[in-house]
């Protein structure tokens, strides 16, 4: 509190008049910050940062981009109308928009023209109405636990005393309270259909710890017994249920509070058995009270794992076990469910839990139920970690040079980090930004729609997406990498409602990379893919689609050391980009084409039935003149049809047939056929074979 | 010009606005701020482009600045087109407009004569 003396209050003023803005600023800003927003929109987006330390706001309802009234809904939506006054400063007379304003939540409307004086008092009055609430807040919460302490010490006191006579630990009450409100709480999260609030499982957990209280009017000596009981023992001893309730009942004054009417149930029929075998009254499933039932499994259950005067203590799995099987009487299906589930808990907390740590946590819920507020008041010391952690986040959002967003479906809304935000030259906040022009000049629509299809279809379990796409920057298209998790409401069934994320530039790192594989792919001379790059594109060809129809084409230029000799290796280089030119001109785009090494080129393609024809036409486009060389091509092509799938023998083959065409005097092409199978190759050994070696280094001689 | 003549010379109300706003430096420094206010072209603009919601904003806001200066007679012609043009264009607007053009007139003149005065 100290804090909020030294501190200064923080007012947002929202209204599109500049002039209004300033005389609003001028009356407050010696005692208040005062933040300005032109529209509603940046109202919103104050908001957003910094809904936490606005103390009030003071907003227009004419206002371009979003009115007033937009503002209201979205607080409430977004809940901050809870702890952020409104006072709604308007020209507006008409009674129907100022009730409408009214019902949205604003705390006070003040009319057009304005008197500083009351202008003035209203912000102080509403900011201090407001401190004062979440003061008296926590003034109630510490009233109630105090109280509440006060009555758990005497009901502590007074079951204490049954349990000493019974000689047992004083730990029974105890663990059987902590095991009764865990139950409980299990089972509301579990289903509706027991109604039973905050404060109902807390009385019954206080009542439960009266539940052997009738018990004090029992022979000790019967209560203390080490052995069996004879039948008439054992009547005496059931008496303890209705002579508890009995107790209880006769509490005239008191017999109607809630807290005597859980102990009086839970006196009488924690006993019951839900198959109706159990006593005092022999009731049977839902006739039982569910707080009488809670408290018999707890019983049982503290009973089985306690050392007892008439037995020892008995492990947590193997008392878990006793009682699933009914070992140890009967209970409610769905009780035993909840038990199942808080099995691990109950292990841990029976035996240790400090009553107090119980209370002190169910108090909270408790004042929030009174206070009929829906989310936890934020207090002092949780707003300074809020804010400390946006600082962190603020801080690290802006190292990363990452553009981070929040995506909400209701409303429908962007919310953008400031660098994020200044790197799209958008706002912090863009409302409906699906359908927002400068939205989709960045991102364009099927990119976005694939997002939003990609973000609906993933689960709470697994709620990331990862998207890469281009996207316009000052008219430049760039590489993004957005990684986005959508949230999903904790509702049964999850809801999907929006996304964060992250986008990241990737565009200098996967222009590198393109780089990398484009030299790795390709020849660096002539710009055509590699032979080793061109096979495996071939081979996958193959494989993904092997019914088609393919050639595969290998030839060189016949002379073509000649050509180097007499106008030198630059002359010669020219000459092979410029028959790559005239290759990549001639063939479509499915077409594999490749330099194979040295003067050879491959070429693989596929057709549908005149493969004459296409060759024909590639081998004519290939052949001609290059400045004063004359270019002549000596072609072999192999037809899948014939020579079937397998990369390696379709090559071969292609080889063989130019191997064919060079025996017979060159400038034409030729395709395979079986005749050619004992042709030797012309290009470097596919086999290995020491004969093709050499035949290749020999041919090679020739053109070189 | 006292600051007196000038709201005399504007149609507007000095003791009402001293009232609210209850002090003379404040109201000075408002009324000279009038001057720079957008709101007046803005409602020319968008008058002539026939963007008439927007001009019912701008309308609204002069309203609202004179309400809270007191300049009484800009303030019943603005809000009268205001009015006129809540729900979009009314055939009584263009008049309503071509008023509020005199009274702002009238208004800046005396205003800027008032500026003048003060050196």
């Amino acid at each position: 509190m100290a804090n909020e003396q030294t501190r200064r209050q923080k007012i947002l003023i929202a209204d599109d008049s500049e002039m209004n803005r300033s005389i609003l600023a001028d009356m407050l800003e010696d005692e208040f910050d005062i933040v300005e927003a032109e529209n509603g929109l940046e109202a919103v987006s104050i908001l957003q940062k910094h809904a936490d330390e606005i103390s009030l706001v003071l907003l227009d309802i004419v206002m371009p981009e979003m009115d007033g009234f937009e503002v209201l809904m979205v607080m409430n939506q977004r809940q901050w109308i809870d702890d952020v006054p409104v006072i709604m400063i308007s020209a507006e007379t008409r009674s129907s928009q100022i009730e409408r304003a009214y019902k949205l939540g604003i705390t006070d409307f003040i009319s057009r023209p304005f008197d500083a004086l009351i202008v003035h008092r209203r912000v102080v009055n509403t900011i201090l109405l407001y401190a004062k609430q979440k003061k008296l807040v926590g003034l109630v919460e510490e009233q109630i636990y105090e109280k509440e302490r006060h009555s758990n010490l005497m009901i502590e006191v007074l079951s204490h005393i049954v349990e000493f006579r019974n000689g047992e630990s004083g730990m029974h009450v105890r663990n059987v309270r902590t095991l009764t409100e865990l139950l409980l709480r299990q089972l509301v999260q579990k289903n509706n259909r027991y109604q039973l609030s905050p404060m109902d499982i807390s009385i019954i957990g206080t009542a439960s710890a009266l539940h052997d209280i009738g018990k004090i009017a029992i022979d000790e000596a019967i209560l203390n017994k080490p052995g069996k009981f004879t039948d008439e023992e054992f009547a005496i001893m059931k008496t303890h249920t209705t002579i508890g309730a009995k107790m209880l009942d006769e509490m005239v004054i008191y017999r109607d509070e809630p807290l005597v009417r859980a102990a009086h149930d839970i006196c009488r029929w924690h006993h019951e058995r839900y198959d109706g075998r159990g006593y005092p009254d022999g009731l049977a499933g839902d006739a039982i009270p569910i707080s009488a039932q809670v408290v018999a499994v707890a019983d049982v259950y503290d009973a089985l794992t306690s050392e007892r005067c008439y037995k020892k203590a008995i492990p947590h799995e193997q008392a878990i076990m006793m009682i699933l099987e009914s070992k140890c009487g009967v209970f409610n299906p769905e009780l035993m469910e909840c038990l199942i589930a808080t099995a691990d808990v109950i292990q841990d907390v029976a035996h240790n839990i400090k009553p107090e740590e119980v209370s002190r946590r169910n108090i909270q819920s408790i004042t929030q139920e009174m206070l009929s507020h829906e989310e936890l008041t934020a207090s002092e010391r949780t707003l300074e970690l809020l804010e400390h952690e946006r600082m962190k986040y603020n801080f690290f959002a802006a190292l990363t040079q990452e553009i981070q967003f929040e995506y909400t479906l209701s409303p429908a809304m962007l919310t953008l980090s400031s660098w994020g935000a200044n790197r799209l030259k958008l706002g912090e906040i863009v409302m409906d930004p699906l359908h927002n022009e400068n939205v989709l000049s960045i991102l364009d629509e099927k990119n976005l729609k694939s997002m939003t299809a990609a973000l609906h279809s993933t689960s709470p379990k697994k709620p990331v997406v990862t998207h890469d796409c281009r996207v316009c920057l000052d008219g430049e298209k760039r590489w993004f990498r957005i990684i986005a998790r959508a949230t999903w409401s904790s509702e049964e069934p999850p809801r999907y409602t929006g996304c964060i994320g992250k986008a990241m530039d990737v565009h200098d790192s996967r222009m590198k990379l393109t780089a990398l594989e484009q030299l790795a792919s390709h020849d660096p001379l002539t710009g055509l893919l590699n032979h080793a790059y061109a096979r495996q594109r071939i081979t996958e060809r193959l494989a993904e689609l092997p019914n088609c129809h393919y050639a595969m084409v290998i030839f060189d230029l016949d002379h073509f050391k000649s050509a180097n000799d007499t106008y030198g290796h630059i002359f010669g280089d020219q000459v092979l980009k410029h028959v790559a030119n005239c290759l990549q001109s001639s063939i479509r785009t499915g077409d594999i084409a490749a330099r194979a090494g040295g003067d050879e080129f491959l070429l693989f393609l596929e057709y549908d039935t005149d493969l004459e024809s296409i060759i024909q036409r590639i081998f004519h486009a290939l052949c001609g003149q290059y400045e004063d060389f004359p270019i002549s091509i000596s072609m072999g092509i192999a037809r899948t049809q014939i020579v079937g799938t397998v990369y390696e023998n379709l090559f071969h083959a292609a080889d063989q047939a130019l191997y064919t065409v060079k025996r017979s005097g060159r400038g034409q092409y030729k395709f395979y056929n079986d005749t050619m199978k004992q042709m030797l190759s012309v290009i470097s050994p596919i086999d290995g074979s020491q004969e093709d070696d050499t035949h290749s280094a020999q041919e090679g001689a020739d053109y070189k | 010009m006292t600051l007196q003549e000038c709201y005399a010379a504007i149609g507007g109300d000095y003791e009402e606005v001293l009232g609210r706003l209850r002090s003379e430096r404040l109201i000075q420094k408002f009324v000279l701020k009038f001057l720079n206010d957008p709101s007046y072209s803005l409602l020319v603009e968008t008058m002539a482009a026939q963007q008439y919601d927007e001009a019912f904003r701008a309308a609204h806001t002069i309203k609202g600045v004179c309400q809270n200066l007191a300049f009484t007679t800009l303030y019943q012609s603005s809000s009268a087109l205001s009015e006129a043009l809540r729900n979009g264009f009314t055939p009584e607007a263009p008049a309503l407009a071509r008023q509020v053009g005199a009274d702002y007139q009238m208004t800046a003149d005396a205003i800027r004569a008032y500026q003048e005065g003060l050196g």
